[in-house]
């Protein structure tokens, strides 16, 4: 078991695509690390070179207190699991587990003890003799976890291990995967496109855009402060609504105007600095869909924070009701927001592209099932204003994050 | 910050190398000790005179001079391939074509005639040479029997007929048809149906989806048969060797290019003299091989293929 | 002619009725198909009779007593009176020596075998995985060694056996085959490609070092093409006529196509047991055939595709 740290780590293709840029990362003993960014930013690479299956152009990588630049991966003691598992497929699950073990000249019944520890571990005792085609895809990726488990090695390098299973048996794995990693207590760097797993799994999660490192922090940190446009609308489901708009000082208040809406910014961000800076200048202002209510069910609240607008489409989750409305503003479709679209959700650009045409956005609130709002209403909403989020458009970077940490204190 | 583009190899880079090399090390042996240092002594010995038991003697370029303005039987032997290649080369591409078209329709059975087919190409040019010159006998051999059963009275005398027996070497190849055929038949089999069903709905016929489909797609196969057939075509030595002795036959009827050179190394100890009609026999082959592959872009049609080299 | 009544027929009368082509059309396209297929039929026993036939008259013509089919006018199709069986014993043992012939020719192809497995897997391998200098231009020459005909170096690869003393030995047949063989290198570089990258880095992670991925994972999982290799090399060697008769001096050491071939060429063939020694050598490569037969086919389609 042992830290691992990432300095200065760069790598660059032959063909002269800069893959990692400059990563820095620490992560500390016996915690996982989420690894997440739209596909292409450099996750792989860079757990790639975290496992030695790539040189590293610059920078150096520290597993405990060695330095394994010039390491093979055999000698890096740790073990990875591929996001098509990579089993070997003339051995059984139990050779595949035990390969490297005998490699290392494991003593047989030492070798024993422990792959049929991690067969307990993974409840797969049932398909030791069993070789991977004959095995399911949820099996396979149990055998590729047990093959990294019998290692007992000081990192698990998790590429986008459960990417390869249906919707269900992915969330089940997801808690396997976190129990067997707090009952080990091994450090882990688990790579994956999906905020969702980065969220639930990682102590910490560390996103990526275009080999560039954004942002490392707790998943609730990253979530409620992120530090710019591009972790604001990558975490998240549904994303981040966001609209350009004018930051305005009326009377004592400053306000965000876009199309023929107006709110109230909260006193907190109207506080700081960053935020003050813009003032009479265009603004990105991002509404997390859940801090958005429906007026009839929260009535009390102030007119500098309610939007009435159409709703287009009411969709029921049960514990919740996803409203779908129009803001007659332009949306926001800038290079942040193509990348966290690109892989996923290509006609989602498309439908940002019309709404851009007609100068009009879809926004989505997370409503309480109260709501009464029909298709074809014009519905009263209610934005809680201190939480908005404002970015400064040329660059994507967050304002008044100074502010949000306060807030985030207080409550 | 700017760090120098161009690093040395990593250390694992480097083992990584260095294992590379032990284990390519027995081909890089195996060229070194059995092409190259052949190909250096071949082009040196081409200009000697030597018969392994006499010193060697320096004698320029007089091997090569007496082979294209004094040598009779080389020129007969140049001829015998010539017309060799001629008849075989066209017929055998022709005809393995067809059979592998008709061995590529979805029948009951068909299996059953691809493996029997199959069967000749894998026998030894010594076992089919062997069963022929017995076959192809003008007195008692089989072929002649049935002729004359059904009504030809004098039947060509094939092998004792220096007219006939180059005919009967490419007639005992095409016995072996077969082999050629599975190969065309993996090209057609690797032809896209949708290709066929797009044809079909622009409403094409069954020889209008040969013509512009099957035939196109073909081309990178036809390629290679043509190649390993001309380059087969130029070595013809087993057959030859039973059907017509290491003298090459009837009225020299089968002195074929290997058979000739065998003669004048092997039995005829001139070793100098055999290495220089090896060089012209791999320049001519060279030569051809270079011709069909500068002109092949004009008809050979290939798919685009995804798996690109590193 | 009623080209127009082929067509399907304009839909006059209401749904309902069969769009697609009216029932006569049907019956005509049937027939047509059953006639093609019918020639086809013919064309292929036919063409399987021209393959099977020599073979057939082969095993007649091997059971004839001595001396009759050279001396009868009109060939027999099938022996009258004798079934001489003992023929393929006398061809084996007996009168022939074919027996020892095989054997001999059987200790060359294994040793070819042999060679050829182990040296061309291990280059196959360095050229489909690892990462060297040089790597390219050296795969490129190996691809023209393909090209060049064996028979063009011939005389200075015997000079140079000669000159080691190795003329009159089955080493300069077997040496070379531990040097590699280009077009087998090919063939197994080529499968080796097929199999996924993940399962070296897996096993690298694991802790296996080159050689040992090579042996234990790579290896394994190319037996396949190993396989079609090990019989081309195989048939190859039982067929090869022109090494033998240039490196052998030696009655003992003679493989099967010099014995057939030396029976033919020299006068008063014994035909019947040349014919059974014939039928025998044709034995292994069909069995084996017909044992491996989908790989081989597999990886001559493989070599014709790539070529
Ligand atoms: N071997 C390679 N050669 C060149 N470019 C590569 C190679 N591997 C990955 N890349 C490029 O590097 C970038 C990052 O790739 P990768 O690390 O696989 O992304 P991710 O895992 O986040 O989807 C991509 O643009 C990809 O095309
Ligand atoms: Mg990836």
């Amino acid at each position: 078991m042992a830290e691992i740290e990432l300095i200065g780590v760069s790598k660059a293709f032959k063909d002269g695509t800069l893959a990692v840029n400059d990563l820095n990362l620490f992560i500390p003993d016996g915690k996982i690390l989420a690894l997440v960014g739209p596909s292409g930013c450099g996750k792989t690479t860079a757990l790639r070179m975290i496992a030695g299956l790539e040189d590293l152009t610059s920078g150096t990588i520290r597993i405990g207190s060695d330095v394994v630049n010039d390491l093979d991966p055999g000698a890096r003691d740790i073990a990875m699991v591929f996001q098509n598992y990579a089993l070997y497929p003339h051995m059984t699950a139990y050779q595949n587990m035990a390969l490297s073990l005998r490699i290392r000249k494991v003593p047989k019944a030492e070798m024993h003890r422990r792959v049929h520890k991690a067969a307990e571990i993974l409840r797969l005792e049932e398909l030791l003799k069993k070789r991977p085609r004959e095995m399911s895809g949820g099996q396979r990726q149990r055998v590729a976890m047990g093959r990294a488990i019998v290692r007992e090695p000081k990192a698990f390098l998790m590429d986008e291990p459960l990417s390869n299973l249906d919707a269900k048996l992915r969330v089940q794995m997801r808690s396997e995967i976190l129990r067997i990693q707090q009952e080990l207590g091994t450090t882990t760097v688990y790579v994956t496109h999906d905020q969702t797993e980065a969220m639930t799994l990682g102590d910490q999660a560390a996103v990526m855009r275009l080999g560039v490192l954004q942002q490392v922090d707790t998943p609730q940190e990253l979530y409620r402060n992120p530090a710019n446009l591009f972790v604001a609308g990558f975490m998240g489901s549904p994303g981040m609504n966001m609209v350009e708009a004018r930051l305005q000082r009326t009377d004592d208040d400053l306000v965000v105007e876009f199309g023929s809406h107006r709110l109230v910014v909260g006193e907190a961000l109207k506080a700081a600095d960053s935020v003050r800076a813009f003032v009479g200048r265009s603004v990105i202002v991002g509404i997390r869909p859940e801090h958005i209510s429906d007026a009839s069910v929260e009535t009390s609240a102030p007119q500098g924070s309610r939007l009435r607008v159409p709703i287009e489409l009411r969709e029921e989750m049960g514990s919740e009701i996803l409203l779908h409305f129009t803001v007659d503003a332009p949306p926001v479709l800038n290079e942040d927001i193509k990348e966290i679209h690109a892989d996923k959700e290509p006609d989602v650009l498309e439908a940002l592209e019309e709404q851009l045409e007609s100068r009009r956005s879809v926004f989505v609130a997370r409503v309480d099932p109260e709501s009464r709002s029909r298709v074809g209403d014009m519905a009263e909403l209610v934005v809680d204003t201190t939480r908005l989020y404002l970015f400064d458009p040329a660059t994507g970077r967050a304002l008044g994050t100074e502010a949000r940490a306060a807030v985030h204190v207080t409550n | 910050m700017t760090k120098p583009r161009r690093r040395v190899l990593g250390r694992s880079r480097k083992r990584e190398e260095r294992s590379a090399y032990l284990f390519i090390a027995p081909w890089i042996a195996g060229f070194l000790l059995f092409w190259l240092a052949p190909m250096a002594i071949s082009v040196v010995l081409s200009l000697m005179d030597w018969d392994l038991l006499s010193t060697p003697k320096w004698i320029g370029l007089q091997n090569y001079a007496e082979l294209f303005f004094n040598d009779r039987t080389f020129w007969v032997s140049v001829g015998v391939t010539l017309k060799y290649i001629v008849l075989s080369v066209p017929l055998y591409l022709v005809t393995g074509l067809l059979l592998s078209l008709l061995l590529n329709l979805k029948i009951r059975g068909i299996t059953v005639f691809r493996t029997i087919l199959f069967i000749p190409s894998i026998l030894s040019g010594v076992a089919v040479a062997v069963l022929w010159v017995a076959m192809l006998n003008p007195d008692t051999g089989a072929v002649n029997d049935v002729l004359r059963q059904i009504g030809i009275s004098s039947p060509p005398r094939w092998l004792q007929d220096p007219s006939w027996a180059v005919p009967s070497i490419v007639l005992v190849g095409l016995w072996g048809i077969g082999g050629g055929a599975i190969i065309y038949l993996s090209g057609l089999q690797n032809i896209g149906a949708q290709l066929y069903e797009a044809a079909r709905i622009d409403g094409a016929g069954a020889f209008q989806r040969f013509r512009f489909v099957t035939l196109p797609m073909l081309t990178p196969t036809l390629l290679f048969v043509l190649l390993t057939s001309l380059i087969d075509a130029f070595q013809v030595f087993d057959t030859a060797y039973v059907l017509g002795g290491s003298q090459g036959g009837v009225g020299d009827s089968l002195r074929f290019y290997l058979i000739n050179l065998y003669n004048a190394g092997f039995v005829g100890g001139r070793f100098g003299y055999a290495s220089a009609m090896a060089w012209i026999l791999v320049l001519a082959a060279a030569a051809v091989i270079l011709i069909i592959f500068r002109t092949s872009g004009r008809w050979v049609y290939y798919e685009y293929d995804p798996e690109s080299e590193r | 002619m009623s080209v127009a009544t082929a067509k399907p027929r304009p839909d006059a009368d209401g749904a309902g009725r069969n769009r697609a082509y009216p029932l006569a059309t049907l019956i005509r396209r049937r027939g047509k198909r059953a006639v093609l297929k019918g020639a086809a039929y013919v064309i292929l026993l036919a063409l399987s009779a021209f393959v099977l036939l020599p073979v057939a008259w082969m095993l007649t013509a091997a059971l004839k007593p001595d001396l009759v089919s050279v001396f009868t006018v009109t060939p027999q199709w099938l022996p009258t009176d004798h079934w001489d069986w003992v023929n393929f014993r006398r061809a084996l043992f007996d009168t022939l020596p074919f027996a020892r012939y095989t054997f001999n020719t059987l200790v060359i192809a294994g040793g070819n075998i042999l060679g050829t497995l182990i040296s061309c897997s291990l280059v196959a391998y360095g050229f489909a995985r690892l990462r060297f200098r040089g790597s390219g231009p050296l795969f490129y020459v190996l691809i023209v060694t393909m090209l060049i005909p064996w028979q063009a170096l011939m005389v200075p690869q015997f000079l140079m056996f000669f000159k080691i003393g190795w003329y009159g030995t089955i080493l300069p047949l077997i040496a070379p085959a531990f040097g590699g063989t280009a077009f087998y290198i090919f063939l197994i570089r080529q499968y080796m490609r097929t199999i996924p990258r993940e399962l070296d880095e897996a096993a690298l992670v694991d802790g296996l070092n080159r050689w040992q991925i090579f042996w234990r994972i790579v290896l394994p999982l190319s037996t396949p093409v190993l396989t079609v290799c090990a019989v081309f090399t195989f048939i190859y060697n039982w067929n090869n006529l022109l090494g033998p008769l240039i490196y052998l001096n030696n009655d003992s050491q003679f493989t099967i196509p010099i014995g057939l071939a030396n029976l033919v060429t020299r006068a008063g063939t014994p035909w019947n047991l040349l014919m059974a020694a014939n039928l025998l050598s044709i034995i292994p490569p069909v069995v084996i055939y017909f044992v491996v037969q989908r790989k081989l086919i597999g990886g001559i389609a493989s070599v014709g595709l790539k070529g």
